[in-house]
């Protein structure tokens, strides 16, 4: 099971809110893990974010083949680190886009997973 | 809790940090313990429970130790808490006496990284950050660089603090890193995770800490000075997959403020500190978070000299996570045993003046979700 959906060339992610108390989590769950109500809403993102903070890791684990970028991207209510499309750190505020893409790979192959791209090209 | 009877620490040892490739966790955890043995004078029947914490020593560490130097049929736990381990087990260790439960109990935190072979060290599994190719550096790096975004400070100043933690640990010979570096050798280290380079980044090492925990009346039967424990706290991460101040590590914040209510001391009556500097853009975060520094100001503080060893109040004297190196399970109790030796006039070259109140930070684990996954402070006083 997969925590996005591929929405024609869009990436959304799948998510929860609690109908309690309003926390938003990724990834999904049944309970929230704020005020354990099982009154969870399920509901996708819609595929744009904006850049909370970001680094060029150059020391990493073998799969992800650095240097590579990640990000943390704030979209609709919760945060998520995802591999950024860029040669270097996007700076605080940038805005994103949410797509499908290969972040390393293994032995069975690519390892495919939604990441970011930085929208409006060069800063 | 609030704690039913007074707890002195009075003894310390630390078997030093470095690459000890041929000593796995069990045989640092047991010379830390025999050294303090020894330089306590404690009989080890009169030891009422032992803790030990480690993250990689595996099933039984605790026996494995304590029975080589005597202490054995007494209860022993064995506890995991990432880089809080061994405060983890310190704290375990003083409740145990605060509570009546025990006279008399040893902490000890030992740990092998070498084993683990090099780079960045193993996360936990099955986590949707780690997943995506997360790392501690880059966690590090990323508050980093939002903290330099927010409050205008430059990587210099995270130089400055590698240079000066670098510098404090060229005295000790505990120490993993026993060489001052300059400006020029951390700017030309290799890059990281940016804006970090392998300099503003704590070493894996191999160590152990250990320290006797007592009552008064057990103190004054052995050799050594005593200090109180005013405060013993441990807190863990607050979850959550909002949106979150990452340059604010709350848990800190919320672990230091309960040592603050439960010592009746505040960030003003510290004449030394030791805080959990794993990168150097951490002792910025924790410097504010602990309140001996204002928000967003902690870069200036450091470059006044505030947290010099002769400074208003001295960071990490002993030369921090970034010079003694960091044996993760170790570190929290070898931070105790140098504020100890600080406040017992003890600390040689490192010695900070006249210290009375020290304070210890200890905070790690990466999983999602949290700041950190444990933190734990301790206040020890000479008063």
């Amino acid at each position: 099971m997969t925590n996005y959906v591929i929405d024609g060339t869009r990436v959304v992610l799948k998510v929860s809110r609690c109908r309690s108390c309003e926390a938003a989590w990724f990834p999904a769950r049944e309970q929230c893990s704020n005020c354990a109500s099982r009154d969870v809403a399920q509901e996708v993102t819609s595929s744009r974010g904006t850049t909370y903070a970001s680094s060029v890791v150059r020391v990493g684990p073998r799969q992800f083949e650095a240097p590579y970028t990640l990000a943390y991207v704030d979209v609709d209510g919760v945060r998520v680190l995802a591999h950024a499309a860029s040669d270097e750190a996007l700076p605080p505020g940038t805005p994103v886009e949410l797509v499908l893409a290969p972040i390393g790979s293994d032995a069975n192959g690519p390892l495919m997973s939604y990441a970011v791209t930085p929208i409006g090209g060069a800063r | 809790m609030s704690a039913a009877r007074e707890v002195f620490v009075v003894g310390a040892a630390v078997h030093p940090f470095g690459k000890h490739r041929d000593k796995a966790a069990d045989e640092l955890g047991y010379l830390a313990v025999s050294e303090l043995i020894a330089t306590t004078g404690v009989d080890p029947a009169r030891v009422d429970v032992g803790f030990g914490g480690s993250v990689y020593g595996g099933s039984l560490l605790t026996q494995r130790v304590l029975q080589r130097v005597g202490i054995s049929g007494q209860p022993v736990f064995t506890i995991e808490n990432a880089c809080a381990s061994g405060a983890s087990a310190v704290h375990l260790a003083w409740q145990s006496v605060a509570s009546g439960a025990a006279e008399c109990a040893v902490a000890f935190g030992t740990e092998n990284l070498s084993s683990l072979g090099g780079g960045t060290l193993p996360l936990t599994t099955a986590d949707i950050e780690i997943d995506q190719g997360m790392v501690m550096p880059a966690a590090y790096a990323m508050r980093a660089q939002r903290y330099l975004h927010d409050w205008g400070a430059t990587v210099d100043d995270l130089t400055a603090i590698s240079v000066k933690n670098r510098g404090n640990g060229a005295d000790n010979p505990r120490a993993h890193f026993q060489k001052a570096v300059t400006t020029t050798d951390v700017e030309e280290s290799r890059p990281i995770a940016d804006p970090l380079r392998l300099m503003h980044c704590c070493p894996n090492s191999d160590g152990a800490a250990a320290i006797l925990l007592c009552t008064a009346e057990v103190a004054d039967q052995l050799v050594g000075p005593r200090v109180r424990v005013a405060a013993s706290v441990v807190r863990s991460g607050k979850f959550s997959t909002g949106y979150r101040d990452m340059t604010w590590p709350d848990i800190t914040e919320r672990t230091s403020q309960a040592a603050y209510a439960q010592s009746g001391y505040s960030p003003d009556d510290l004449d030394v500190v030791e805080l959990h500097d794993a990168f150097a853009i951490a002792e910025l975060l924790h410097a504010e978070a602990l309140g001996i520094a204002e928000r967003g100001k902690a870069h200036t503080e450091l470059r006044a000299g505030a947290f010099d060893r002769g400074g208003r109040i001295p960071v990490s004297p002993s030369g921090g996570l970034l010079s003694r190196g960091h044996p993760v399970g170790a570190t929290g109790v070898a931070q105790i045993c140098e504020t100890y030796w600080q406040l017992t006039d003890q600390a040689g070259a490192l010695q900070v003046p006249g210290a009375q109140i020290g304070l210890t930070h200890v905070t790690g684990g990466g999983i999602f979700g949290v700041d950190n996954g444990a933190c734990s402070v301790h206040i020890l006083s000479t008063r």
